[in-house]
């Protein structure tokens, strides 16, 4: 078997088709993830006793559980109960929950890590409970939490061809539908990997300069 | 980790890649000893009755790898491991020597004769289509398909109705690759799909199974011929294969042939009817 540029320009549309789907999912994935987790995070530490509770139970089960079998949770269980989401929606939600809860997880460190005297401090200048999250907890809390959630963001990206068990047309499964049909694997999935390398190897730069940055804010 | 060295990681990744592709395809007369001495012959199935079918303890059964395990017998391999695979990594995995024969109802094509080396037709079937009671959409072809832009179709990935479909002009995004037969089933009642697109004899098992008074067969597909099946061997491996040939001949002419075949409700007499040549040259 040899390397074939001219059948690596034919199929290259074709994968830059499951490319874009790949970063849609990945890119809607990470805000379902960090909206998730900022509820999650706050419903477990502010919440009454009984919620709290039952929010921590369903994370650590989300994070207990593999991210395929939610997805085939998703995907073929609950249309039998009524909810039927197209199979982009579910892989969106799947990809959100799962990693919504590892980011949950990081948005309770970033919280806790700012200093009791902020929230006494915000009590005595009388500010109510939403002023005080939103003016002074979450500015100081989610600058050191960034480099966390950006190597979740990665990890989420590489964990977009799962999407393919649930019939989603990412970059996986089109490379996958290139070889059935051309019956050569070489060329589809070196491409596949070239792709996540670079975008991850982006990601990487762009991580980088993220921890720069806001290393430097907390110096300041 | 810098940039640079992850950049020669990366090159060692792509010469290693490289170095793995060169590897010399084995092709040798000896292929049917080495068969003998190892015992059995690895096959590749898809477990997609009744053409192949895994029990829920692991025996395999169906037309096909049956028809496999007799010739085989015959040639002298006491016995066939079969493993199963997607119908579009079958041909890749034969060229990679993951398997030394397709036994699974990969219809011949003429992409597909080009390929691999047919034995001669082992089983017949039409396709067929399952979809919802009433047929809302009015489905009798893959062009009907093609030509209602909100009819999608679900097929087994690289298998012979996914490449009809695209034939038919059926665009990609409408033509969903479904893993299994059940899961096929749960996106058509769940309307996911509209239509399920397998060979007849599969899609009346499944639906037969199924047991859903609100899922009806349309069967054969209209401008979709018979097609038949043979075992497939790497390209090199003809040898083998014309052995193979030898002793199918003769099981088809002691009726045992259709013994094995007829009651998974296959024609043995469509299979004799036929040719590689003709299967291989038709369009």
């Amino acid at each position: 078997m040899e390397w074939d540029w001219n059948f690596v320009w034919q199929i290259m549309p074709t994968l830059l088709e499951g490319l874009k789907i790949t970063i849609l999912a990945t890119a809607l994935g990470s805000v379902v993830a960090a909206v998730i987790g900022l509820v999650f995070a706050i419903l477990r530490m502010t919440a009454p006793k009984p919620v709290a509770r039952a929010t921590s139970f369903i994370v650590e089960f989300i994070r207990g559980t593999p991210l395929l079998v939610q997805l085939y949770f998703i995907f073929y269980v609950l249309p039998d109960i009524g909810i039927r989401l197209p199979a982009l929606t579910a892989g969106v939600i799947g990809l959100g929950l799962h990693y919504g809860t590892y980011a949950a997880e990081v948005y309770r460190a970033g919280i806790e890590n700012v200093p009791r005297g902020q929230w006494e401090a915000a009590k005595a200048t009388n500010l109510t409970g939403r002023q005080t999250w939103i003016h002074v907890i979450l500015p100081q809390a989610i600058p050191p939490m960034i480099p966390a959630l950006a190597n979740y963001l990665i990890a989420m990206f590489k964990e977009t061809p799962l999407l393919s068990a649930i019939t989603v047309l990412e970059l996986m499964n089109q490379a996958k539908s290139v070889a059935n049909s051309s019956y050569r694997y070489i060329e589809p999935m070196t491409l596949v990997g070239v792709f996540f390398l670079i975008m991850s190897l982006i990601s990487v730069v762009f991580l980088r300069w993220l921890e720069e940055r806001y290393s430097r804010l907390e110096e300041r | 980790m810098t940039i640079r060295k992850f950049l020669t990681m990366a090159a060692g990744v792509a010469a290693l890649a490289a170095s793995v592709s060169v590897m010399p395809a084995a092709a040798d007369d000896s292929k049917l000893e080495e068969l003998k001495a190892q015992g059995f012959a690895r096959v590749a199935i898809a477990n997609e009755p009744p053409f192949t079918a895994v029990a829920a303890d692991g025996k395999v059964s169906g037309a096909a790898p049956d028809v496999a395990r007799e010739v085989f017998k015959r040639l002298g391999v006491a016995d066939i491991v079969a493993s199963i695979s997607e119908y579009g990594a079958m041909i890749p995995g034969l060229q990679a020597g993951r398997h030394d024969v397709i036994t699974a109802g990969l219809f011949m094509k003429p992409e597909r004769c080009a390929a691999v080396a047919y034995s001669e037709p082992i089983l017949c079937d039409a396709e067929a289509f399952a979809l919802k009671k009433g047929n809302p959409l009015g489905l009798k072809s893959y062009k009907d398909i093609a030509d209602n832009p909100d009819a999608k179709i679900g097929a087994p990935g690289g298998g012979t109705e996914e490449k009809l479909a695209l034939e038919a002009g059926v665009p990609r995004d409408r033509v969903i690759v479904v893993p299994d037969g059940q899961s096929g089933l749960k996106m058509l009642q769940d309307g996911r799909i509209d239509v399920y697109s397998l060979p007849v004899l599969s899609i009346n098992d499944l639906v037969s199974k199924a047991n859903d008074p609100g899922i009806e067969v349309v069967a054969p597909v209209e401008g979709a011929p018979v097609y038949c099946d043979g075992a497939a061997f790497k390209k090199g491996d003809e040898a083998l294969r014309d052995a193979f040939d030898v002793e199918l001949a003769k099981l088809k002419e002691s009726g045992e042939f259709a013994k094995i075949i007829e009651p998974y409700g296959f024609s043995a007499k469509a299979a004799m009817s036929t040719t590689r040549e003709k299967l291989c040259a038709a369009k």
